[in-house]
């Protein structure tokens, strides 16, 4: 259940936002900053949930390289709020307006995409095969140097009709 | 008395079969190698923990004392591009070599290939004939354990050690639906298609390059143990900056520093140097040897490539099986090889999956589209390149820079220069690109960069063999032509490029290099 602290945060920051893009994950009660990079991930990944624990150490190592990503998520989860920006097109917005958030959302979408977070020399990878990047397609492809199959397996037709 | 019959100066591939093969004839056999170790398990976890999964460079350990290049996520500038084309070609230095990330293509040249001057009028022939690599070939391929389809234009005595790995769906369709316009046809590669030479079949796991995780495709480290099984020693951290010769022109020591700069030297009667086609021409530039032809570190050739990616009508998923299994070969070899370079038209099986992700975040697609574009394009892309002949060129070659390394010693510069003979055949395989794609239904169609080419590492030339002493640099076994007991081994003897990658000629080559320098005896061949 999420905490009153939490509640007001919602509230205040997703008030009249389309329920749709909801996310129910928590973080832990009292941290706000984690709760609204959940929250923004969720958004940028395209699902109704992501999943906190997997989040934790993505979270972790942002701030690690950045003592203001808290309040970054809080202040651009506040503009998508207060200006009812879209997903598919809030790169662009914030591209055109160059605003200090621009970078934000390819980040905390690459952090859960492919595991990476940081970039050039600072870039580390968090997550793999557990990507969502690779979730997403798990149906039919494992990730590179996990075994396919039995020798010959890939010699069938693919497993999904994407 | 020597320290060692023969000194072989490199762990890749090539040194160490050669010094296989050699130490099974009897000799004393010492490899020098300049970096480190490298471990199968270590580079597997690298590659999973790596936050650059495209670059095959990143899992490797980086051996400061002994650098190669490195491009991402910074240059460190090791190889100095003189231009005016840029060359960044990548290469390793550590245990078994460059071939720890190769993608295992091991074509045989076409016969035409080592004749193109009198065939063609272009480029130069080679001192040998294909009849005389053929059981060189043929050595190799079964050491290396290769698996290829009959029908590749390269005439063999014998068999494959193996038939070629079981075709990806992917491959499938895209032969069913060239055909008849175009054979489609397994590439020849040094992959288990069964259990062969104590390694298992294939299972797909889709990172041959950088790694495969079961060593199903052969490669220099398991080259490298199987020196050592035949009784051949190694030297590991042995950086070779001189070669020193004594006053009748014979190689009497090399001189080697260790990481911590302390400097060594061992003695041998026979010196084999397999340091790579840009560190090979670099140490005998270094050593002022083997060179009254002014050819040493020339004519440096890699085969170039473009490229075209397209969504076809259907879903291939790229990704399952091997990362190069087809290609086709019918561009390899005609008159028209007097106007412009031949080639080679490869599919890659690669898993779209990394680089799309990359596309849609640098284009700003989040949310639900993200998901839907993502498996659209993983399940619909496919790419095709040309793999180009390049001719020699005597100003295109490698040359000691004006930087040092960590140890002080010269670092490479290359000087490369793209000619029209390359850019006539990417335009002639434009052509090609177009049918395949229209064939395939194909869509959203991106090619390379009109004018910019890709690397393909195949480093031939620089230490190019021939008969004219004046005009080459080694003989047709190898065998430098100022100095009766220094063989050179490895790609860059090779006089011309073909349209195949260079690893197993190269192999072949130097198998036939050591049977000159010590015969195999009969009981044990
Ligand atoms: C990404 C990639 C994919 C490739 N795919 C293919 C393919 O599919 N098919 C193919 O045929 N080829 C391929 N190649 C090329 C192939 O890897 C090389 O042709 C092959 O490794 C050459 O073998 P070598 O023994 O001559 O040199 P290397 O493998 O480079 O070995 C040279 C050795 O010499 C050592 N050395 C260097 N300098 C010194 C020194 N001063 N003192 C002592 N030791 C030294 C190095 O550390 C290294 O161990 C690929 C290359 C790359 C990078
Ligand atoms: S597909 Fe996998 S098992 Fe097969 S060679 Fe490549 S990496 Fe090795």
């Amino acid at each position: 259940m999420p905490s009153p602290t939490r509640r007001l945060l919602l509230k205040a920051v997703l008030a009249g936002y389309a329920t749709a893009w909801l996310p129910t994950a928590w973080a832990a009660p009292g941290d706000a900053g984690q709760a609204a990079f959940l929250d923004l991930s969720a958004l940028l990944v395209g699902r109704s949930y992501v999943d906190p624990a997997q989040g934790k150490p993505l979270f972790e190592a942002f701030k690690a390289q950045a003592g203001d990503f808290p309040n970054r998520c809080l202040a651009l989860l506040a503009q998508i709020q207060a200006r009812q920006l879209d997903p598919a097109t809030l790169q662009r917005v914030l591209d055109a307006e160059a605003s200090p958030l621009a970078a934000l959302p390819r980040q905390v979408a690459r952090a859960w995409l492919q595991g990476v977070v940081g970039s050039g020399t600072k870039a580390r990878c968090l997550a793999y095969e557990t990507a969502l990047n690779a979730q997403m397609v798990g149906d039919v492809l494992r990730p590179p140097s996990y075994a396919y199959g039995a020798y010959g397996s890939w010699a069938s037709a693919e497993r999904s009709d994407a | 008395m020597p320290d060692a019959e023969v000194v072989v100066i490199g762990s890749g591939i090539c040194g160490a079969l050669a010094a296989r093969r050699l130490a099974l004839a009897g000799a004393d056999v010492l490899v020098l190698e300049a970096g480190g170790p490298i471990e199968r398990g270590q580079v597997v976890a690298a590659f999973r923990d790596s936050p650059r999964k495209s670059d095959w460079l990143a899992p490797y350990p980086y051996h400061p004392w002994a650098p190669h290049p490195l491009y991402l996520p910074e240059e460190n500038n090791y190889l100095v591009q003189a231009g005016p084309d840029p060359w960044p070609v990548q290469y390793l230095r550590g245990v078994g070599g460059t071939s720890w990330h190769w993608a295992a293509q091991a074509w045989r040249l076409l016969p035409s290939d080592l004749r193109l001057a009198s065939l063609y009028g272009v480029g130069v022939d080679w001192p040998l004939s294909y009849e005389e690599l053929d059981p060189w070939y043929q050595e190799a391929e079964e050491l290396m354990g290769v698996a290829g389809a009959e029908d590749t234009g390269s005439p063999r005595s014998q068999p494959f050690p193996m038939a070629p790995v079981a075709e990806p769906w992917a491959m499938r369709r895209i032969r069913e639906r060239l055909a008849p316009l175009y054979a489609v046809t397994a590439n020849t590669a040094a992959r288990n298609s069964r259990s062969y030479g104590g390694r298992p079949a294939c299972c797909g796991n889709n990172s041959c390059q950088p790694i495969c995780p079961i060593d199903a495709q052969y490669h220099g480290g398991l080259a490298i143990r199987s020196a050592l099984d035949a009784g051949a020693r190694l030297q590991s951290h042995a950086v070779v900056h001189r070669l020193e010769a004594d006053a009748g022109g014979r190689i009497r020591a090399a001189h080697y520093l260790t990481p911590d700069g302390q400097p060594r030297q061992v003695s041998g009667q026979v010196f084999i140097v397999a340091a790579n086609g840009v560190e090979s021409p670099k140490l005998l530039l270094m050593s002022g040897l083997a060179n009254r032809s002014g050819q040493v570190g020339r004519n440096l050739m890699d085969h170039l490539s473009t490229a075209l990616t397209f969504e076809a009508d259907e879903p291939l998923w790229l990704g399952r099986g091997p990362q190069s299994p087809s290609a086709i070969n019918s561009r390899r070899d005609g008159e028209f090889r007097r106007e412009h370079a031949a080639y080679r038209l490869d599919f890659t099986n690669i898993s779209r999956v990394d680089s799309v992700t990359n596309d849609l975040l640098e284009k700003g697609v989040y949310g639900p589209a993200f998901e839907q574009q993502l498996r659209r394009r993983v399940a619909h892309e496919m790419g095709v390149r040309n793999v180009l002949e390049v001719l020699p060129d005597p100003a295109n070659r490698i040359v000691l820079s004006g930087r040092t390394d960590a140890l002080g010693l010269p670092t490479p510069q290359v000087h490369y220069r793209i000619d029209d003979y390359v850019r006539r055949g990417a335009q002639a395989a434009q052509q090609d690109f177009a049918l395949i794609a229209e064939r395939m239904g194909g869509q959203r169609l991106r090619y390379s960069a009109a004018g910019k080419f890709s690397a393909n590492h195949h480093i031939t030339g620089t230490l190019a063999m021939g008969d004219d002493p004046a005009r080459s640099v080694c003989d047709r076994y190898g065998r430098a032509h100022d100095h009766d007991n220094l063989y050179l081994c490895g790609t860059a003897v090779m006089p011309t490029s073909g349209t195949m990658n260079a690893t197993l000629t190269a192999v072949a080559l130097a198998l036939r290099s050591a049977e000159q320098i010590r015969p195999m005896p009969a009981a044990r061949a």
